[in-house]
């Protein structure tokens, strides 16, 4: 009785030795390894050239992103369009390790200027819900060239000199920024 | 199915071998340059409390990475504009902001570099980061620097800064 015992629990232990083996890595081992290498493969690019993430870190678009907030790029948002005003833009330096946070407010070919705080754009003021601190910026019109795109951030109650802003060559737009 | 993947793992893995072997008896100039700049970052960037004689070991080996000619301007708006055109201005430079700074990180970030086709001369586009102690953000700027080759190595001959936003 004790030889029967032992081997119905031998046999559970093998059944749940399967189980647990099928449930962690399939029927097939090597079919199971090439589904993770594809899946890897797949995550990687589409970190790599898709879906960037990206943590924000300064104070330049407060109120709209916060410092240390995680969000990401969708490096094909400008395939079938080109950028707009209004959109939140992720601008590189030399490559993506590194990259600028800002919102476009002109477009190619427009004139921009800041009068009284407020942005101007071919002399009429833009009308901008997402600036919520007051500011008093002021600078004379500015032709933006015919593949550059005026950016700023939203934190316009910073000293005019200390906020980076400026026209931005289309080259340079990396994509939107999603959340 | 299985022997055909052991093959391709171990066919993989020598070429990477064969691969890493080849690069390290014969570098590329990008290669070259890459560790160049590397060690640079690493000269120019200050421990907390340098001993004088480490701050000078370490400024003589930030020169040695610069042509005898070398020109340096920077130009931040709002914040600097300059040109040291001297090896010995360089020098003097470098040794200013190390005795007044205490502690200083510097990074070289996403170097793209083009050799000439003479392969004596090389251009490097780069970001460099310099973060300060007690701060979070560290102050970013765009690189643009000329080199030219001497005997094994690559100095730098130009460096100037790159408006990213104009």
């Amino acid at each position: 009785m004790d030889a029967v015992k032992t081997i119905a629990t031998e046999n559970t232990e093998v059944r749940q030795a399967g189980w647990t083996r099928r449930v962690l890595i399939g029927r097939d081992p090597v079919r199971t390894l090439i589904r993770i290498v594809i899946w890897i493969v797949l995550i990687v690019l589409i970190r790599s050239y898709v879906l960037l993430p990206i943590r924000v870190e300064g104070v330049s678009m407060l109120p709209t992103y916060k410092e240390n907030g995680i969000n990401f790029v969708n490096c094909l948002a400008y395939v079938f369009h080109p950028p707009q005003r209004g959109d939140v833009v992720a601008i590189r330096y030399s490559g993506i390790s590194v990259m600028l946070c800002k919102r476009i407010v002109g477009l190619p070919g427009e004139t921009i200027a800041f009068r009284d705080g407020h942005v101007e754009i071919n002399g009429r003021p833009l009308d901008e819900s997402y600036v919520k601190r007051p500011c008093n910026w002021e600078q004379a019109p500015e032709l933006i060239g015919p593949d550059e795109y005026y950016v700023v951030g939203d934190n316009r109650s910073m000293d005019f000199d200390q906020h980076t802003k400026g026209r931005a060559e289309r080259i340079r737009i990396v994509g939107k920024v999603v959340l | 199915m299985r022997t055909w993947l052991v093959r391709l793992v171990l066919v993989g893995a020598l070429g990477s071998m064969a691969f890493w072997a080849w690069s390290f008896l014969f570098p590329t100039p990008e290669h070259v340059i890459r560790k160049e700049l590397a060690e640079l970052a690493r000269a120019a960037s200050i421990g907390p409390n340098e001993a004088p004689l480490t701050k000078l070991a370490k400024t003589q080996k930030l020169m040695s990475f610069f042509t005898d000619d070398a020109e340096v301007t920077i130009e931040v708006p709002g914040h600097l504009t300059q040109t040291l055109s001297r090896h010995d201005d360089l020098q003097q430079a470098a040794m200013g902001a190390r005795s007044l700074l205490n502690n200083l990180k510097v990074e070289l970030l996403d170097v793209v570099i083009t050799v000439g086709a003479d392969k004596q001369s090389a251009l490097a586009d780069l970001t460099a980061t310099a973060t300060l102690p007690g701060e979070k953000i560290p102050e970013v700027q765009e690189l643009h620097m000329s080199f030219k080759k001497a005997d094994h190595s690559w100095l730098i001959s130009r460096v100037e800064t790159v408006k990213t936003l104009r």
